[in-house]
């Protein structure tokens, strides 16, 4: 999907890419929008005992199971205050859609493609299999999420 | 055309199957044409499909197989299993060519000629002329329709058929063919119908009768032979002929009392578990909607929303139904392997199928299938003995396989048995000890199921050879895996020398199941009921309560141990959320029990709060790794929750077993040994149990908390007409707020006393050592009950208590003494409290020198209570010789009642009383 996406891209003069920008701690990431199917505030989240630690739990997605994973986790950051229930981004793999909770969602950003930026090499090894490229903006940098390797350790980015 | 080849292997596969089995069947029973002739035609069937395919290998081989079956249908050759396993051979070789056409979609190179040339040289046996009695079956097969290239479905008519009988129109119709008369007698609507190859489905009509009713329909059906004319393709004449079967089908089912016609459809398993899934999604729904409305009063809705619960649930009745597959599915290829089996060992074998039209899910059955086969092949491999052995035994030379299958309570239970020698119960136990499975000692311990359940442990085959059928190693506890992997259970029972039996226990189907839904730190689980054995409270309340045995937990459920696991330290939950557990939590809750392979585990929840249908949701991959869980589900109120898997938490559940085995073997002996008192467990101001000796309380009463009265600053209760004195145990009266105020009545002919206690816990037979002697008034002295540290209760003191002020007892006569002399301080405070509550003075009195020491202060006495050794000492020293003297013992039987009074039981506190009140008033008197 995401392979079609940027060769039709590429045809276009004016290459852009949307990103859903999301804030993780301090960083600001961008999740490419293709990769998303929703935004949503997760509610009761259930808790499952003995599950990996990135997992937050599972949740109830208009009667779909959705298994909610901590980016914060993931990513190795501290966890968030236990009342802030954050925002979930929806993703669908195969059958089954997870929710990558974020702190805060923020607004929809187009960036050139040809702007994105390889992470650099001396980056945190856990972040680099996780981030895909970097786009300078005006104040800070965006962190663009691989938001597949971020749901699942054992997923190939889609996209090199 | 590869359509129709996929379509050919399909059916192909299930003929020879029935095949498979009808060969069998005939071998037992040569002299009936009816199988014979099914056989024949089956494969028959199969043949001519090869030639209109273009599959000259398979044509041979099906061609020379039905030669040698011609040969036994016109009784050119006697039946011999030798011949059957010849054409079983030539079964066998069609199913390898059809495998390879399944994966490559061409017929394998390769010829079978020394195959078909054995078939040949089989039919040319005895009789020389091969080709000619076939000469029936080379005509166009029946069941098969060439046009159509594949089997006819029920109800369906072949092309050719059809044809044929538009020519027929106005001439003889000349079916059933000669050879099909034997097998056309047993037609009929639930018969077999050879044309099908298999047993008619209800509703279903079978080709030969259809032929019959199309003849006799004809001329009002009016099929002109014009309509389907030489040039039409085949498509459009099948189209054609459909559509003028159609007419002739109203016509028929227009007759009276003709079986109805059914269209059957082949669907796809995918379209099927689709439809599954979206039903599974409304039943959710429907659950969720049914709970928001069970607030509201709106009959607009209710009505409505009634009609739609109700819908739903036929609508996932009628999928459930689709799903359906009767069990023989998965039993069809066992007569084959049992025979397989029997030739090869050379045992006599047979095998009783009851209940295969028993229907299950077919995603049940697929899983079920290969544990089923496994098993049957044990039994008559492992199980069943050698012909000559059984006539040793004394059992007749055939050896019985009995599969069962039927339902209850929403389960689907498989049980297969055997007759044969039944499991080696040493052998068992030795091989677990090798694999280090379990101890010596807990060996020893153990019922002979529990050691035959040993075979279900992984890596565990008794096998002392490993023989072609089965002991690869991979034994019984596959078997269990895949049982278990479905939500099933396994259980095994024996008999040295008469057989085994294991009974399966699986759910009809696994989308939706019925679950508990229960309650643990602020969470709900849900557990398949299928798991649930019973539920237990504990704690207030319950004559059940939680003990531990250092730090392993355990329940006495009727007169058995059983392990229990707190549910929230087996998931971690309470060091997750930080939290100390608050101190005496766990007194209160629920036990679920489980059937952990066979065996009771209790699973300690804080609440049971519900029994659902849920639909089972598949776990996510990062989920699945834990092994707790089987799934998730969505409640009615929407929340998520886990679906706790029983076999998951086995791994917790095995560590505490071996403290039971432990606890069960050290309480054994200590029983033995020791001698053991009744006592009744209370508590009373404060957790720790108290105990009170039993044989003294005279009843158990419950009191409405405001029946308590206070005159005079003390506590009575109207009781029985008259006020009895309460005395409460803990200091003040516990019992909570609401709840009936728990008293242990001490009566005597003056009156009664009551001991209120907090909570009555329990009635538990044991050894009693004072451990410590206690200088608090009230308390005896602490020891050792169940593993726990409980106070001893004076009762002496607190019926003094009770009496303290006491009117009718100021007003009774002087007050009798008896001298108690006993070695046991237990029994010297158990007796003496009984003799004070019937108006005594009592003197306990340890020993010898202390009875001295009495009798040289001078002290006079009405009579003398005590061991008999102790008593037979004073009577032998001549003090207090007048007096009567009343022995006291456990085994009144082995006492010798020389020189005293009377021997009484020390169980019987009345009979003591009576006999101390008669002595002392004789005495008085003379």
């Amino acid at each position: 999907m995401t392979d079609h996406y940027d060769e039709s891209s590429e045809l276009a003069a004016d290459a852009m890419i949307e990103y859903v920008s999301v804030r993780i701690g301090d960083q600001l990431f961008g999740a490419p929008v293709n990769s998303i199917r929703e935004v949503f505030a997760p509610q009761s989240v259930t808790a499952v005992p003995l599950a990996p630690l990135e997992v937050a739990g599972l949740l109830n997605l208009r009667g779909r199971i959705v298994t909610a994973i901590d980016a914060r986790r993931r990513l190795g950051l501290p966890p968030r205050d236990a009342d802030d229930a954050g925002m979930a981004l929806g993703v669908e793999r195969g059958s089954e859609i997870f929710g990558l909770i974020v702190d805060s969602v923020g607004e929809v950003l187009r960036r050139p493609r040809a702007e994105l930026e390889p992470v650099p090499a001396h980056v945190d090894a856990r972040w680099r299999s996780m981030v895909k490229g970097v786009h300078r903006l005006e104040k800070e940098l965006l962190a663009v999420l691989d938001v597949s390797a971020v749901i699942g350790t054992t997923v190939k980015s889609e996209a090199a | 055309m590869d359509d129709l080849i996929s379509e050919f292997l399909t059916e192909t596969g299930e003929s020879l199957d029935v095949i498979d089995a009808e060969l069998v069947r005939f071998e037992n029973n040569p002299e009936d044409r009816a199988i014979l002739d099914n056989i024949f035609r089956l494969l028959h069937t199969v043949k001519g499909t090869c030639g209109f395919l273009g599959l000259p290998r398979l044509e041979a081989v099906a061609h020379a197989g039905e030669t040698l079956l011609g040969k036994f249908r016109d009784g050119d050759l006697a039946v011999s299993p030798p011949m059957v396993t010849l054409v079983l051979e030539s079964i066998d070789q069609i199913k390898v060519i059809l495998h390879n056409i399944e994966e490559t979609g061409n017929e394998p190179a390769g010829e079978d000629s020394e195959l078909i040339g054995r078939l040949e040289d089989a039919s040319q046996g005895r009789v020389v002329e091969a080709v000619e009695p076939d000469a029936p079956a080379e005509t166009v097969p029946e069941g098969w329709d060439a046009d159509l290239g594949r089997e006819l479905r029920p109800g369906e008519v072949s092309l050719a058929d059809l044809e044929a009988a538009f020519l027929n129109t106005d001439a003889e119709v000349d079916v059933p063919q000669v050879d099909d008369e034997p097998a056309a007698e047993h037609l009929g609507v639930g018969d077999f119908d050879p044309e099908l190859g298999r047993e008619l489905r209800p509703g279903e009509v079978s080709v030969a009768e259809l032929e019959a009713a199309f003849n006799s329909a004809e001329p009002a059906a009016g099929m002109a032979p014009a309509a389907i004319t030489p040039d039409m393709s085949t498509t459009e004449a099948l189209q054609t002929a459909v559509a003028e079967l159609k007419g002739a089908d109203d016509h028929i089912m227009g007759g009276d009392g003709a079986p109805r016609m059914q269209q059957t459809v082949r669907v796809g398993v995918d379209v099927l578990d689709a439809l599954m899934t979206t039903v599974s999604e409304l039943v959710l729904t429907r659950n969720q909607l049914m709970q928001t409305i069970r607030g509201l009063e709106d009959e607009d809705l209710k009505v409505p929303l009634q009609r739609l619960s109700a819908v739903t649930g036929e609508l996932q009745d009628g999928v459930m139904k689709t799903r359906m597959q009767p069990i023989g599915d998965a039993w069809r290829k066992l007569p084959r392997i049992i025979r397989d089996v029997s030739t090869d060992l050379g045992k006599k074998i047979e095998l009783v199928m009851d209940g295969s039209d028993t229907e299950l899910d077919r995603q049940v059955l697929e899983l079920i299938k290969d544990p089923l086969t496994h098993m049957v092949r044990n039994s008559a491999d492992h199980g069943l003995e050698m012909p000559a052995d059984r006539i040793k035994a004394g059992k007749s030379e055939k050896g019985t396989i009995t599969l069962k299958a039927f339902h209850e309570g929403g389960h689907i239970i498989i049980s297969i048995a055997d007759d044969g020698m039944g499991l080696n119960t040493a052998r068992i136990g030795e091989k677990a000890l090798e694999k280090g499975l379990t101890t010596h000692e807990e060996l020893a311990a153990m019922t002979e199921q529990q050691i035959h359940r040993f075979i279900f442990a992984p890596g565990f085959s008794t096998a002392a050879k490993v023989t072609n059928l089965s002991g690869r190693g991979v034994g019984m506890d596959v078997v269990r895996n895949n049982i278990e992997q479905i939500g099933g259970v396994v259980d095994v029972t024996s008999t040295t020398g008469k057989g085994s039996h294991f009974k399966i226990k699986i759910p009809l189907t696994l989308a939706i199941v019925s679950a508990l839904i229960i309650g643990s730190h602020k969470q709900r689980f849900a557990i398949p009921q299928l798991a649930v054995r019973e539920l237990v409270r504990v704690g207030a309340g319950s004559e059940h309560a939680i003990e531990s045995l250092s730090g392993a937990r355990v329940m006495r459920l009727r007169d058995r141990l059983m392990p229990l696991v707190d549910l929230q330290e087996v998931l971690g939950v309470s060091q997750a959320a930080g939290e100390a557990k608050p101190e005496g939590k766990v007194d209160t809750g629920f036990v679920v029990v489980l059937d952990a392979g066979g065996r009771n585990v209790g699973l300690i929840v804080d609440n049971v709060l519900d029994t659902e249908e849920i639909v089972v949701k598949p776990l996510s991959d990062s989920l699945r790794s834990v092994g707790a869980y089987s799934g998730a589900t969505i409640l009615g109120d929407g929340t998520v929750i886990m679906i706790l898997d029983p076999n998951g938490l086995a791994g917790e559940i095995v560590s505490s077993m071996e403290d039971e085995a432990h606890y069960d073997a050290s309480a054994a002996a200590a029983a033995e040994t020791q001698n053991t008192q009744r006592l009744l467990l209370v508590r009373a101001g404060g957790a720790e149990p108290k105990a009170v000796p039993l044989a003294l309380v005279t009843r158990l009463e419950e009191f409405q908390p405001d029946a308590i009265e206070t005159t005079n600053g003390r506590l009575v209760v109207q009781y029985r007409g008259r006020l009895m004195p309460i005395v409460p145990l803990g200091g003040q009266i516990g019992a909570m707020q609401g709840q009936r105020q728990p008293v242990l009545v001490f009566s005597e002919g003056h009156g009664a006393i009551g001991l209120a206690v907090d909570q009555i816990v329990d009635v538990v037979e044991e050894r009693v050592d004072l451990q410590m002697r206690s200088d608090k008034p009230g308390i005896i002295g602490s020891a050792i009950i169940k593993g726990k540290a409980t106070d001893v209760v004076d009762i002496a003191w607190h019926l003094e208590q009770a009496q303290a002020g006491n009117i009718q007892r100021r007003s009774s006569k002087r007050r009798r003494r008896v001298l108690l002399v006993d070695a046991d301080a237990f029994a010297r405070r158990m007796i003496a409290p009984l003799l004070a509550a019937a108006g005594y003075d009592v003197t306990p009195t340890g020993g010898m020198h202390e009875v001295l020491a009495i009798a040289e202060a001078g002290e006079q006495f009405d009579a003398l209570v005590g061991d008999p050794a102790a008593l037979e000492k004073i009577r032998a020293q001549g003090m207090w010789a007048n007096l009567p003297a009343l022995a006291v013992t456990d085994w009144p039987e082995d006492t010798k009642a020389e020189g005293l009074t009377m021997v009484l039981p020390r169980s019987d506190r009345g009979a003591l009383i009576a006999a101390l009140d008669e002595a002392s008033h004789e005495e008085k008197v003379a």
